[in-house]
């Protein structure tokens, strides 16, 4: 079993199976987030209080549970490097970061755009927003730590090290909404018992988390193919590979 | 010579740092005058209406320490790195994690504990009524310390970097934000004459878990930083 | 015992004691009540402060909310189901408004315990479902989160 992780430190293994991963999650993700928004925006009916205007659910949760999901994924794959030195994790974080702050980002500007016609304002400065954007600048000062670094392996390193101290936030997100009073409503769907979404509204919503879930990993993937081919650009197997492509023309 | 005990070599490390930093009383005297200028620009900039600007008293106070706290964190271990007395601290048999509170505890002493002492002046300043000025020495005393473990994480894996500069401010205010917001939250909970316990047990601890977690971070940094 | 290890057991025991205490500190002040908002039964009890800007939450009481005919001016009550607190407001109140939701408002609490707000939040709980189903649960003696009325 131990031989597949290390297989994975292997470059031009992890690249050729992230390919074939690839080949059928890219559709599969595709089609799942057009079947699940499909579903969600047409053929879920409005929502009792809010009308049409809740719809924006199912963009908005996916995005915050995965940018919370891509954040550990981060932290994670920075400590494996820290603590076993794979290169491949090293990777691994460092394309991590970007999607994880774009997912963030999206999940603060459709909470905004949902807002501003439910609770009357585009911000408010409660508990879970407020920790959002702070999880927001924790990706970005990860992503500029990066590029501050001449020695990218010492790069990594720190990165590592900053995404760690940054998960402190990631329960405090989660949380804060049964800790304090806030503006923002406690979770919908419940591990534990009845969920407290409607099933009809339920089950896309579902399929839209797994949906950004496959996204993330096809971002993670094809960014993940790119750092190495740039940082293998001088070996053979990538020589080859150019030598191929160009000759497929 | 027998090799120092753990706590005695971290107790040499913090004289060490204190005596360098008396030696120097600029470095000390520049975050306290900053303070008092910063302050100076809020009625000035304004207007100097007093009801006004006792409102915002607490949160003015609050972020200008930050803020002092930010310019003085990059200097911990700046001139250690650079003539390699770092290094040398990193090859000791002794615990990196104490000697790194010792630093830290130093920085402290010189930045925090005086802001905190001094703070009462400008709160009168602003027109703070008095009611709030015990919970905001409290709370800066308290918070301060945390800004200096944070900053000191910052400060440990930017002191490799020539253009360091503005990154340690971007990686650190996000971790200092839950800082002041439970800081500025105490002294209006005791300008309101409601309890600022509860938020001054908050700020313990943030202080608590950050001596227990930042020196990690911080050691290890370090040698990410020096290994470069 | 090896002096490496002692020194790792005494950093770990370090790191569990200081964690723990922080732990406590917490629970502690999550005791203390540090809301955000203040819950109307607190501003009752005349823990809130008078003549500043306070932010009251709490659930709007059904058939309190009274419109002016000739201005945006509307009262309303605010409640947590153990006290009451009055709001008066006047400006356009957001789509989600209504009695039996929650709302949070913003503004100034007067000499006779009126909050003179100046803003008005809506906020809506957890609990989505289709317009047939809140209608059904309505029919049935139901409010809209399950509970029998």
């Amino acid at each position: 079993m131990w031989s597949f992780f290390h297989k994975l430190g292997s470059p031009p293994w992890l690249y050729a199976i992230s390919g074939s991963i690839l080949r059928w999650l890219l559709p599969a993700t595709l089609l799942a987030l057009a079947v699940g928004l499909a579903w969600g925006l047409l053929f879920t009916g409005p929502e009792a209080r809010q009308g049409n205007s809740y719809r924006i659910i199912y963009i908005h949760v996916p995005a915050a549970v995965v940018a919370l999901a891509g954040y550990y994924v981060m932290a994670i794959a920075g400590a494996v490097n820290l603590i076993w030195k794979m290169k491949m994790a090293d990777v691994a974080m460092k394309s991590a970061a970007p999607i994880g702050a774009a997912l963030t980002f999206i999940a603060l500007v459709t909470g905004a755009i949902w807002g501003k016609p439910t609770w009357g304002t585009w911000w408010v400065w409660d508990a879970r927003i407020t920790s959002m954007l702070i999880l927001l600048f924790l990706y970005l000062g990860v992503l500029a730590l990066y590029e501050a670094f001449d020695n990218k392996a010492a790069a990594g390193k720190a990165c590592a090290v900053l995404s760690l101290v940054g998960m402190v936030n990631i329960p405090i997100i989660y949380k804060s909404v049964d800790w304090w009073y806030s503006l923002h409503q406690p979770a919908s769907i419940k591990f534990i018992g009845q969920s407290t979404i409607d099933s009809s509204m339920l089950h896309p919503l579902l399929l839209m988390i797994a949906a950004f879930y496959a996204l993330f990993t096809c971002c993670l993937l094809l960014n993940m193919r790119a750092e190495l081919l740039q940082r293998e650009a001088r070996t053979n197997w990538v020589k080859k590979l150019a030598v191929a492509a160009d000759s497929r023309g | 010579m027998t090799r120092p005990g753990a706590l005695a070599f971290s107790a040499r490390v913090l004289r060490r740092q204190l005596v360098l930093a008396v030696r120097r009383p600029v470095e000390i005297g520049n975050p306290l005058l900053f303070f008092a200028m910063v302050v100076a620009l809020f009625p000035l900039g304004l207007g100097p209406a007093p009801a006004q600007l006792s409102l915002f008293a607490p949160g003015i106070l609050w972020i200008i320490a930050l803020l002092s706290n930010l310019l003085t964190s990059d200097a911990v271990f700046r001139g250690d790195f650079e003539d390699g007395a770092l290094e040398q601290l990193l090859l000791a048999p002794q615990p990196l994690f104490l000697s790194v509170l010792a630093y830290i505890c130093a920085h402290w002493l010189v930045t925090g504990l005086l802001l905190a002492l001094v703070s009462p002046v400008f709160a009168v300043m602003l027109h703070m009524a008095p009611a709030g000025i015990a919970a905001l020495v409290l709370s800066l005393l308290l918070g301060t310390a945390v800004l200096s473990l944070v900053g000191g994480i910052g400060a440990a894996l930017t002191v490799g970097l020539r253009r360091g500069g503005m990154l340690i401010s971007l990686l650190i205010l996000p971790l200092y934000m839950p800082v002041l917001i439970f800081g500025s939250a105490a002294v209006q909970a005791a300008l309101s004459g409601l309890a600022a316990g509860p938020y001054l047990a908050i700020l313990g601890a943030m202080l608590c878990l950050g001596m227990a977690l930042a020196p990690l971070a911080i050691a290890a940094a370090l040698r990410i930083s020096v290994d470069a | 015992m090896h002096p490496v290890r002692k020194q790792r057991l005494y950093l770990v025991l370090f790191v569990v004691l200081f964690s723990s205490a922080a732990v406590g500190l917490v629970t502690y002040a999550l005791r203390g009540n540090i809301n955000l908002f203040f819950p109307p039964v607190d501003v009752a009890a005349g823990k809130a402060p008078s003549g500043q800007s306070i932010r009251v939450g709490g659930m709007v009481v059904e058939g309190s909310v009274q419109r002016s005919d000739s201005s945006l001016d509307v009262h309303f009550e605010l409640t947590d189901y153990e006290a009451s607190v009055p709001v008066v407001y006047s400006g356009i109140l957001p789509d989600l408004f209504g009695e039996g939701q929650g709302a949070v408002a913003s503004g100034v609490l007067d000499a006779s315990g009126v909050l003179q707000a100046t803003e008005v939040l809506a906020k809506h709980d957890e609990n989505y479902m289709p317009p047939e189903v809140a209608d059904a649960l309505e029919n049935s003696g139901y409010d809209h989160k399950g509970n029998a009325k």
